[in-house]
């Protein structure tokens, strides 16, 4: 019973589409309320697969294979580690908020919109959960589609160009990764010996004398790899999709783009480049030289570009966009450091910056839908006519900006002082980030918030219930992995010794 | 007992506060929650007063285990010794009646239990910053004290200069915040833990040869350290560079300052310098020492030409937090401390005094309300991250406006005589004096037992700056209660504040009398930490004056050999059997002296009026323009730092869009293009896979987006169902 029910989890938002894309298209209170429930049971199994996760052990758990195409021994292989459950869950918990956001918001083509959401979840929760190279690509290529979708038909005034853009971008990578598989595909042993399960690739590729061990094969392969999943972080220079992407995407689909899509690329990043290819991971992380020091570089770059760009921005929703990209340096930069410290702080990380950026988007989000516009400096004053909205933007800024107390403390916290054993210089220079960060986020609740307030703002109505309700579990996550933070950690920390034992 | 004491200390202020996050969520407000937040202050302190009698002369931490990586864990707990007590009733004692005065000062502000929650989250902050046992807890207390601070300064921040005022603070102590941060990083390299007492906490595993061997390369690392740390307490306890964020801060509301700006969370950054006592090198004690000189005397005369009543006793809290680093930078850690406890009461009975004042004018509200009318009708501008920062004084806080105070607000007048008194250092009666004075002797001792041309700077410094503080406060009572009032339309209007305002006043004028000081007399309650930095027994015999069995490692920064701090400390401190006398003598006759001096000088200027103060100013332009202009610290930060932040940010977006998109938009143009010629050269089924996809999106999909319908979707899902099912039986079948 247990085996299926991570299977169940990935498929019902499947099965949701079915329904949905049966239901008349005028019953519109139907098919949100239908939808709502495939995104919920998917929680409701998420939830109970992470209480029932054994967190001492760090084997694959639930883990389902059965043989798929056999001409390519592709098997459906799907099972978990504290890596890939505290992702899914965190998948699984933006599922209900984004069908939630999505309430009032979208105008036309409600029910196709439902589908292809809950096509998107499908995709999302498979990723997170496949053991089979091939099955994981489908799943990545997955999601893809549904996004493309969702931003080029429901999005802002330029979403063709965003959408192209996102697509083509991706696909540029995913092309790059495809190559990648089918090479550890072929060099995974005889002609009926290949696989691509990837807990046995992981075997192979650190048996000394395998071809996949060989570190110049794996460098190649790393690179093929490390370029597809950049592009999701997404690492600099690949990041130029994600601006307009954000700017263009419906709230809700914001809200799925940087709370999961973008923990898709760091997670593969983990799971293949760092698992599988050790000897490449050592080119790009351990070594005197640019080389050694790339990976840490780009997570610097990350880090302090992203920061500065954002304070650059005057539109709300390219702020915390740009923000994104500064704060998954912090990850790339956990990652580098290879040590428990960085790698706990950068999965940390990931679930927080989840929660954090879904929260910020969601509250751009309830001020657009007043106010129709997201101009920075055409707000002012919003605190004495919003107090509920603007306490808990603050919660929101604050835990961004890595306020102690708060989640997003955590996560860089953990990732600086793992990255600081092994790059002084750059963990250093990281930290400029940190002001920075703090520096575009006040600013900007200044300029909305605070000072007199603007006339033309007198009868905006307070965020609703239903905008709270989005909100508050969000919210109480915050607060409370900031005070506890190890009730993440806790899931994750023996996959995490695992991880390190095989990369050293 | 310990513990659960500990956790009523905290958990009483923070449910305060959240209650009213929780009522604040239902569009709610608790019925009383000035009561409330004023009941869970008053349980803390009634704790604290109880820990006295737990304290014990070597405590262990309680800890408990908090994060576990599997090879490295890292714990949270409290530590109580005799430091942390005294500072848990400071705190508590401060905040009980800066709660109190607030029922009376805050009565009939719009967000009025707001404003007690806020002080109910500080209060949290704050104690957990004082009871935690390790760096990490230290700094998650460290940051949310911060947060309160930008809360509350920015309390009314309808105004663009509170709004201003609390952004700058926040950002100026998260600089050195992130330095702090840095060496508690450099700290977790070298030992592998952030606790600091206990068996594996850093004071411990300093003294282990294993972890920390004293040679050079360890020393330097752990000065640095020791420097970086202290960033953090130049940020939040304002000292220069870091310092100007204070008197800005003093937008907030008066008690506000009181507490937070005066008497706890500005002393946070000399109980963490204080704490970091053990691993304080010579090097960076020295570091510390100038900070805080420089600190002092930079303040005191910025302190003498200000008009604005809050402003003149903001750069006072600056100058004397100096000389409190100063104090611990020569390593005399008793009198820093004790600087910090008489600070705190009655530098706190000054900003209460001034509040009652302000409160007097009954200026207070309807200036509020004024401004809150004048907002709405307020041209929207954009606000631009550099500012600059009117030097308009509300007039209910312009000494210019005041005058005669004293026969109309005679409790007032009393209680700020006293701290002023006190602050100024008049002898013998007043505590301010003693733990000036302990100051002056320590500085001067270690001049004198180091022959330390350093410490005989600091000490003229130091000696001047006490002239200084005496002359300026003195010029703000004169101003203030002396002579006849200038502003006769303001005069009438005030009155003496009510009972609620008073009763903290004559509460905390008591506190700054030695009497209640007395347990900084006591030699054996106070004991200053031993810093391990320069043991190492390999070398004991070598050492030229190895008088402590530490060593010379002739290791210097700034010329003073490290030597020296392996003396005892608490020769300094405890000056009377170390053959200290003639120092305590000397910097007592001298302080004595200079206090009259200043009192002497205030007097003739700005009571016999025997000097115009304006043929002063005339007389010595340049200094005068020097002081007015604060040094012309923040034109510096406004038009230099702040200014290149922004333009560099600005830089990097620009690049952003047009290089680098540019480049992926070009990318994209070509690709275009060329995969035009080469549909149309080939046909089209030529083409597959890979190409054929991407040449299909830029094409076709690119190309018709434009018109797809709902419908098309639907359709376009029904097929990539059906082609998912399709080739999972294709498979199948082969």
């Amino acid at each position: 019973m247990d085996q299926i029910l991570l299977s169940l989890m990935i498929f019902i938002p499947l099965l949701g589409m079915i329904v949905v894309l049966l239901l008349p298209r005028e019953q519109e209170e139907l098919i949100k309320r239908a939808t709502l429930a495939f995104t919920l049971i998917p929680l409701i199994l998420a939830v109970y697969l992470f209480i029932n996760y054994n967190t001492s052990t760090a084997n694959t758990q639930y883990f389902v294979s059965v043989p798929w195409i056999d001409t390519f021994h592709i098997n459906y292989h799907v099972g978990i580690d504290g890596l890939s459950v505290t992702l899914l869950l965190l998948t699984a918990l933006l599922g209900p908020i984004c069908v939630l956001a999505s309430w009032r918001n979208i105008e036309k083509g409600l029910k196709a919109y439902m589908a292809l959401f809950l096509l998107l979840e499908t995709g999302m929760l498979g990723f997170f959960a496949a053991l089979d190279l091939f099955l994981f690509f489908v799943f990545f290529e997955l999601t893809l589609l549904p996004m493309y979708f969702l931003i080029g038909v429901w999005g802002g005034p330029r979403r063709e160009y965003a959408a192209i853009k996102f697509f083509l971008y991706t696909l540029f990578g995913s092309v790059l990764m495809l190559v990648a598989i089918i090479a550890v595909y072929l060099n995974s042993g005889a002609p009926d010996a290949r696989t691509f399960d990837i807990p046995t690739l992981i075997t192979l590729a650190s048996t000394p004398g395998h071809a996949l061990a060989d570190p110049g094969f794996q460098m190649w392969v790393f690179l093929g790899f490390f370029i597809g999943f950049a592009v999701k972080v997404p690492i600099f220079p690949f990041h130029t999709w994600l601006p307009d992407a954000h700017v263009e995407a419906p709230t809700a689909i914001s809200v799925i783009l940087a709370g999961v899509l973008l923990k898709m690329g760091t997670y593969g990043f983990v799971r293949i480049n760092m698992a599988m290819f050790p000897e490449g991971l050592d080119i790009f992380t351990n070594g005197d030289g640019i080389l050694g020091h790339s990976l840490a570089l780009l997570g610097f770059i990350n880090i302090v570009y992203g920061s500065f760009c954002a304070l650059a921005q005057t539109d709300f929703k390219k702020l915390v966009a740009y923000s994104s990209i500064g704060h998954m340096g912090f990850v790339i930069l956990g990652l580098a450091a290879r040590n428990p410290e960085g790698i706990n702080g950068a999965v940390l990380q990931m679930f927080n910056h989840g929660v954090i950026s879904a929260m910020l988007f969601l509250l751009v989000g309830v001020l657009y839908d007043r106010a129709h516009h997201r101009e920075i400096n055409g707000f002012g004053g919003l605190g004495s006519r919003m107090p509920i909205y603007t306490g808990i933007t603050t919660l929101a800024f604050m835990a961004s900006l890595g306020l102690p107390g708060l989640s997003g403390f955590w996560g860089e916290a953990l990732s600086l002082l793992g990255a600081f054993q092994e790059f002084e210089i750059l963990t250093i220079l990281s930290t400029i980030g940190i002001v920075v960060g703090a520096a575009y986020f006040l600013w900007t609740l200044q300029r909305v918030f605070l000072g007199a307030l603007n006339p033309k703002y007198e009868e905006l109505p307070e965020i609703n219930r239903r905008e709270i309700v989005t909100l508050v579990p969000l919210g109480i996550l915050t607060i409370v992995l900031g005070m506890f933070p190890s009730i993440a950690i806790n899931m994750f920390y023996v996959s995490v010794s695992n991880l390190v034992g095989i990369i050293n | 007992m310990v513990v659960p004491l500990i956790s009523i200390i905290l958990l009483a202020p923070l449910a305060a506060f959240a209650i009213f996050a929780l009522f604040g969520l239902a569009k709610r407000s608790f019925p009383r929650q000035d009561i409330l937040s004023t009941a869970a202050m008053l349980v803390a302190l009634g704790c604290s007063l109880y820990l006295l009698t737990e304290v014990v002369p070597k405590p262990d931490p309680y800890t408990v285990e908090w994060i576990s990586l599997g090879s490295v864990t890292f714990s949270m707990g409290f530590y109580l010794d005799s430091v942390t007590v005294i500072m848990l009733i400071v705190v508590t004692l401060v905040s009980s009646l800066v709660h109190i005065f607030s029922i009376g000062y805050m009565h009939g502000d719009p967000r009025y239990p707001r404003f007690f929650a806020f002080l109910s989250l500080f209060s949290f902050s704050m104690l957990f910053l004082v009871v935690s046992d390790n760096l990490l807890g230290i700094y998650i207390g460290w940051e949310l004290v911060g947060l309160c601070s930008y809360l509350l300064i920015g309390f009314w921040f309808e105004k663009d200069s509170a709004a201003n005022a609390c952004k700058k603070a926040f950002l100026t102590t998260r600089v050195g915040d992130v330095g702090m941060f840095i060496g508690m990083m450099m700290l977790f390299k070298k030992f592998e833990t952030l606790s600091l007492h206990g068996t594996n906490g850093i004071f411990t595993l300093i003294a282990d040869p294993a972890k920390f061997t004293g040679d050079t390369s360890d020393i330097v690392w752990l000065s640095g350290a020791g420097v970086l740390i202290f960033c953090g307490a130049v940020g939040k306890s304002a000292q220069v560079p870091l310092h100007t964020w204070l008197p800005d801060a003093m937008e907030g509301p008066t008690p506000v300052s009181a507490l937070i700006h005066a008497a706890t969370m500005v002393a946070a950054g000399v109980y963490l310098t204080a704490r970091m006592f053990p691993i304080l090198t010579p090097s960076s004690s020295l570091v510390i020492a100038y900070v805080g000189g420089i600190t002092a005397i930079v303040a005191a005369t910025i302190a003498i030409v200000r008009f604005d009543i809050k402003r003149v006793l903001a750069y006072s809290t600056v100058s004397q937090l100096g000389f409190m680093m100063l104090a611990l930078g020569a390593g005399s850690y008793v009198a820093g401390l004790f600087h910090l406890t008489t600070h705190a009461f009655f530098k706190a009975l000054l900003f209460l005094g001034s509040g009652s004042v302000i409160h007097a004018f009954h200026a207070m509200h309807a200036h509020h309300d004024e401004e809150h009318a004048e907002g709405n009708q307020h041209e929207h501008d954009d606000h631009g991250l550099v500012h600059e920062h009117g030097s308009e004084i509300p007039p209910d806080q312009d000494m210019r406006n005041m005058g005669g105070l004293r026969r109309k607000m005679p409790w007032t007048f009393g209680t700020m005589l006293i701290a002023t008194l006190s602050i100024s250092g008049v002898p013998f009666i007043f505590s301010g004096f003693w733990s000036k004075d302990k100051i002056l002797a320590g500085v001067l001792g270690r001049a004198m037992e180091w022959n330390s041309v350093h410490h005989y700077i600091l000490f003229a410094v130091a000696l001047v700056a006490a002239g200084i503080t005496a002359f300026y406060m003195f010029r703000l009572i004169f101003m203030t209660f002396f002579g006849e009032p200038r502003n006769q339309e303001m005069h009438n209007m005030a009155h003496e504040s009510p009972w609620v305002m008073t009763v903290p006043l004559v509460i905390l004028a008591i506190l700054s009398f030695p009497v209640v000081n007395t347990i900084w007399f006591n030699k054996d309650y106070i004991k200053p930490p031993d810093q391990h930095h320069v043991q190492a027994p390999q070398h004991a015999d070598i050492s030229p004056n190895n008088k402590t069995g530490k060593v010379d490692f002739g290791f210097s920064i700034f010329g003073i050999s490290e030597a020296h701090a392996a003396e005892d400390e608490s020769e300094n401190a405890d000056d009377a059997h170390h053959g200290h006398g003639p120092a305590h003598t000397i910097a007592m006759v001298l302080s004595i002296i200079v206090a009259g001096l200043g009192i002497l000088l205030s007097w003739l200027f700005y009571h016999k009026r025997r000097f115009s103060a304006e043929s002063v100013a005339t007389t010595f332009r340049p200094v005068y323009t020097l002081f007015w202009n604060k040094y012309y610290f923040d034109e510096f930060y406004n038009g230099v730092l702040v200014a290149l932040t922004v333009w560099k940010s600005r830089l990097f977006a620009k690049f952003d869009l047009s290089i680098i998109d540019g480049i992926v938009n070009g990318v994209a143009t070509v690709t275009r293009a060329v995969f035009a010629a080469f549909i149309g050269f080939f046909d089209n089924r030529v083409i597959d896979g890979i190409v054929n996809r991407v040449a299909k999106v830029i094409w076709s999909v690119g190309g018709r987006i434009r018109r797809i319908q709902t419908g098309a979707i639907q359709t376009y899902l029904f097929v990539v169902l059906g082609g998912i099912v399709l080739i999972i039986l294709i498979f199948r079948v082969l």
